[in-house]
């Protein structure tokens, strides 16, 4: 008898744990369009502006006044910062606890992504494109009390930047033919920067962060090898001296990052009180997804990002819980199906692509029938968990470039199979695919093994181009040695993979999209091969990347940038997949919450205040 | 002076096996695929200049042999290079050591003080309903799988807001009083603590038992009760004596662990020790971080050995007799 009861209460013990595992993890159509409606109820407050007091230019925020005082505590996922060196960086998230310590001189606003002033007053770009005149503010100080002048911004340009000391990637990204802008003080005030040609990209280069002269003057004059341990995470905080709402109060290893306010910040609320209201901003250092999540749900962190699967438990959550849940729309991520279009030999005097697969791959009815095999939608449900969008365009779905005109479409495999027969394929009895020249269609397909979004793309891809007769030989490969098949032995057929972009600059992509890009993926050349002949649709991207760089206004950029996303989208070398939407979660405590898809939650941190 | 002469002999005896174990991680980690640089390769804005100065930087560019003697040169001079980048080996190795010692010197204290007493317990009260019982309990701590058991743990935390959610101290830390941060810390080892606690204890508790039950069964021991001896000598003066033999070797590899065994557990429990920087270089081929940790393992092994050997030459006289 006993033993009956005691097999009962196991079963029902396990039941219930399988039942608990199971329930929610369904996918569920309409959560994106619920969560959609969050986004529209917020009203952003008007955009922050200058204002004069006693000689002091203060930049007035216009969000509603708050309490002073609490803590916002948010987290980085990894091994935390490798340095608090702004023009160190090379990870992202150093960058982003860097640049809270210190402003540049101008920033990206953050739902129209034009750039607007911070440090500087007010800047003004020539009628020729040539130079950006920048006023700065009168009376504000860095955090040690030292006044914030031109002395500084010639400094962080010439001594730093031009000079290559640190993280080159700002200095490489503005070398026009050969050549560097230039940056010289017109009075204590004002600075004049000029590109030696119209260069329209530079504007954004502007945001990069002002470091105080009298601080790194004597780092830099060390040389790169000093430089590149200055203000490493291992520098007291004291020695910081910032110009940012926060400074670092301690960092401690694996566990966080604390900053405390900066009492002597230059932005106010419209009482005219110095900004932020928080005492002080917390990241915790956190290993992976799932502990970010488990210390979301014990409180210790107050927002959080939310991925797939997840968002609809906290959905579910919601309505009883503490914190809201905001949908930013569509994150900078482009995943991508692209061909090998190579039909060069390599340095054996082998082709790196078969020769009969060359003739598909060149083939835009081939390239256009597997894009219309491909149902997008059925995986942004799948696999996305409903929380994506389709993505049918080169420049995200976020960016303020995006060619709006190219519409969407659904699976279509009627279309795909009559631009095989226009190219001569044909299907025997079994519904296989043949060429014209009685070769069996089939090719390998790769991803980086262990990205599950990625393998399950592949699957699903898989099956949608073997309702075509293609036979696909899916294979997730390990990471590195799908990077080396990318831009070294070039051996591949087809792959899936993703780049994050720029949803402000599209010239950040030239590397990708120009023929002689070091990142040119689906025809990358090598050294030997770099004037080998191009394709027609490159011939123009290329064009078409050089004139939007040189155009100045942004109305003319747009034209071009325009005409490259329509040709992409025409020729397919690269075919999108889709773009996941960014979910965060933010505790309801907090107020002046106005998150962007472009700036995120952190965007205006200095306004945010807690109730509590 | 033997015993000097010993540690000599055993020290001198480490050299080769130290260059053989070096040679083949340094050759094993950089014939992997694992490309430091892949990262970079794939990000659109880095540009080909900045990929080769890092390459240059790391040196990457020549042979593997090069870069081998390189690190060796630098190691023996006790320079540990600086990692991918570039923050000093020693720096980052400091910043973890305490926080991995804390956590596994708890640890091991504790196992030891409970577990050697509990397993001479339980072999005394041999198959009583006490022995029984620590059986069962001693065999669930040994069957559940440390990782399952710290994810269980944490759920725990999250549910009841009991116990933090891993790391090892508070956000608000540095502004407390000695003893706000004494208990914080404690409040924070807790559930790493008894996750390593229940299993190690478990093996040892086992261990003890065994060994006592050896000796007990052993004809001197019957020798000395015929003898008219009161129990008490007999156990703690003649049994226990000989059962502890096998635990100072064990006590050599407890030592070596003290850096590497709690890596694990480390990683659920998001702690700020030695085994999450580990974890994270070897993914990342941060040789000169790897190849540190590695030579730091093989060295603690070694030295674990050598003082349990010298302390069995202490306890046993056997040993010392045949040395």
């Amino acid at each position: 008898m006993k033993r009956v009861i005691y097999a009962i209460l196991i079963f029902v013990l396990i039941f219930g744990f399988i039942k608990a595992c199971i329930r929610r993890d369904t996918a569920d159509a309409d959560l994106a369009k619920s969560t959609n409606t969050k986004s529209n109820e917020l009203i952003f407050p008007q955009d922050q502006k200058t204002v004069t007091i006693e000689g002091i230019d203060y930049l007035q925020s216009q969000a509603p006044i708050g309490n002073f005082g609490g803590t916002f505590t948010a987290s980085t996922i990894g091994e935390g910062p490798k340095t608090f060196n702004p023009f160190n960086t090379k990870d992202n998230i150093s960058s982003i606890l860097s640049e809270i310590m210190y402003d540049g001189l101008l920033t990206t606003h953050p739902v129209t992504g034009q750039p607007i002033p911070k440090l500087a007053k007010s800047f003004s770009i020539s009628d020729d494109g040539k130079s950006y005149n920048v006023k700065l503010r009168h009376g504000i100080k860095w955090s040690d009390g030292k006044p914030i002048t031109a002395d500084d911004v010639v400094f962080t340009w010439r001594e730093i930047i031009l000079a290559g000391l640190g993280n080159t990637s700002i200095r490489d990204s503005i070398i026009i033919d050969g050549e560097l802008p230039t940056v010289e003080k017109i009075d204590d005030y004002t600075v004049k920067f000029t590109t030696p040609k119209p260069f329209a990209p530079f504007v954004r280069m502007l945001s990069t962060p002002i470091a105080p002269k009298h601080i790194f003057e004597s780092a830099a004059k060390k040389g790169s090898q000093y430089f590149d341990t200055f203000l490493s995470t291992n520098t007291k905080p004291e020695d910081f001296v910032t110009s940012g709402a926060f400074k670092l109060k301690e960092y401690i290893p694996a566990q966080r990052v604390v900053y405390e306010r900066n009492p002597d910040y230059y932005i106010i609320n419209k009482n005219g009180e110095k900004l932020p209201y928080l005492d002080r901003l917390v990241y915790l250092i956190v290993g992976d997804l799932n502990n970010e999540v488990l210390k979301f749900e014990a409180k210790e962190l107050d927002t959080i990002n939310l991925q797939g699967a997840k968002v609809a438990r906290y959905k579910a959550m919601e309505p009883h819980s503490d914190f809201t849940i905001y949908n930013l729309g569509p994150n900078t991520g482009t995943l991508y199906l692209a061909m090998n279009l190579n039909n060069r030999k390599n340095d054996k005097g082998k082709f790196y692509v078969s020769p009969e697969k060359q003739i598909w791959f060149n083939d835009v009815n081939f390239r256009k029938a597997i894009d219309y095999a491909i149902d997008r939608k059925n995986m942004v449900l799948n696999i996305a968990n409903g929380i994506g969008e389709p993505l049918f365009t080169a420049e995200s779905l976020n960016s303020i470039f995006l060619n709006k005109d190219l519409q969407p479409y659904d699976k279509d495999l009627n279309k795909s199979r009559e631009l095989l027969e226009k190219s001569g394929f044909y299907w025997d009895k079994k519904g296989r695919l043949f060429d014209r020249f009685k070769n069996r269609v089939e090719f390998d397909m790769l991803t980086n093994a262990g990205n599950t979004e990625r393998e399950a793309i592949g699957v699903m891809i898989k099956q949608d181009l073997e309702d075509l007769g293609m036979k696909v030989n899916f294979k997730p490969i390990e990471f590195n040695s799908l990077v080396n098949k990318l831009v070294n032995t070039l051996d591949w057929d087809m792959i899936i993979m993703g780049f994050t972009g720029s949803p402000l600059e599209p010239n950040g992509g030239k590397n990708v999209m120009m023929s002689d890009g070091t990142l040119h993926v689906y025809n990358m050349r090598t050294e030997k091969d770099k004037n080998s002949p191009r394709y027609d649709f490159e011939k123009k991207i290329d064009e078409l990347f050089v004139k939007g760089a040189l155009a100045t206004k942004f109305e003319e950029r747009k034209k071009y940038y325009d005409e490259y996303q329509k040709i992409i989208y025409e020729e397919k070398p690269f075919i999108y997949i889709y773009s996941p939407t960014i979910i965060v979660a933010v505790r309801n405590k907090f107020k002046n919450i106005f998150p962007t898809s472009l700036g995120g939650v952190m965007h205006n941190i200095e306004e945010i205040y807690t109730e509590e | 002076m033997e015993i000097l002469k010993y540690i000599f002999k055993r020290i001198l005896q480490t050299i080769p096996l130290l260059i053989i174990v070096s040679l083949i991680s340094f050759f094993i980690i950089r014939l992997s695929p694992v490309d430091p640089l892949a990262e970079l390769r794939l990000n659109p804005s880095v540009s080909k200049e900045t990929l080769e100065k890092e390459s240059h930087r790391l040196g990457l560019d020549k042979p593997i042999i090069v870069q081998y003697g390189k690190w060796a040169k630098s190691f023996i001079k006790g320079d540990l290079g600086i990692t991918s980048n570039g923050e000093k080996v020693s720096v980052k190795l400091k910043e973890r050591i305490p926080n991995t010692l804390l956590l596994t010197v708890v640890v091991i204290f504790l196992t030891w003080v409970v577990g050697i007493p509990l397993g001479i317990l339980a072999a005394l009260e041999w198959k009583t309903y006490f022995d029984r019982l620590l059986t069962v309990l001693t065999s669930i701590g040994m069957a559940i799988p440390s990782f399952f058991f710290a994810v269980l743990l944490l759920i725990f935390a999250v549910k009841t807001g009991w116990f933090p959610v891993g790391g090892l101290t508070s956000a608000n830390f540095t502004d407390m009083g000695l003893w706000a941060q004494i208990k914080d810390i404690v409040h924070h080892l807790f559930l790493p603590v008894i996750v390593l606690f229940t299993l190690s204890l478990a093996g040892l508790q086992r261990q003890m038992r065994a060994n006592m039950l050896d000796v007990l069964d052993s004809d001197y021991i019957r020798f000395a009760r015929a003898k008219g001896l009161s129990e008490f000598k007999v156990i703690y003066k003649h049994a226990l004596r000989n059962a502890v033999n096998p635990l100072i070797t064990l006590l050599g590899f407890e030592f070596a662990g003290l850096l590497s065994g709690a890596a694990l557990t480390e990683y659920v429990f998001q702690y700020p020790g030695l085994g999450r920087l580990i974890l994270e270089a070897v993914l990342k081929s941060d040789i000169n971080l790897v190849m540190a940790s590695l030579m730091m393992g093989a060295i603690m092994l070694i030295v674990g050995n050598l003082i349990a050997d010298i302390l069995l030459i202490i306890t046993d006289p056997r040993i010392r007799v045949k040395s």
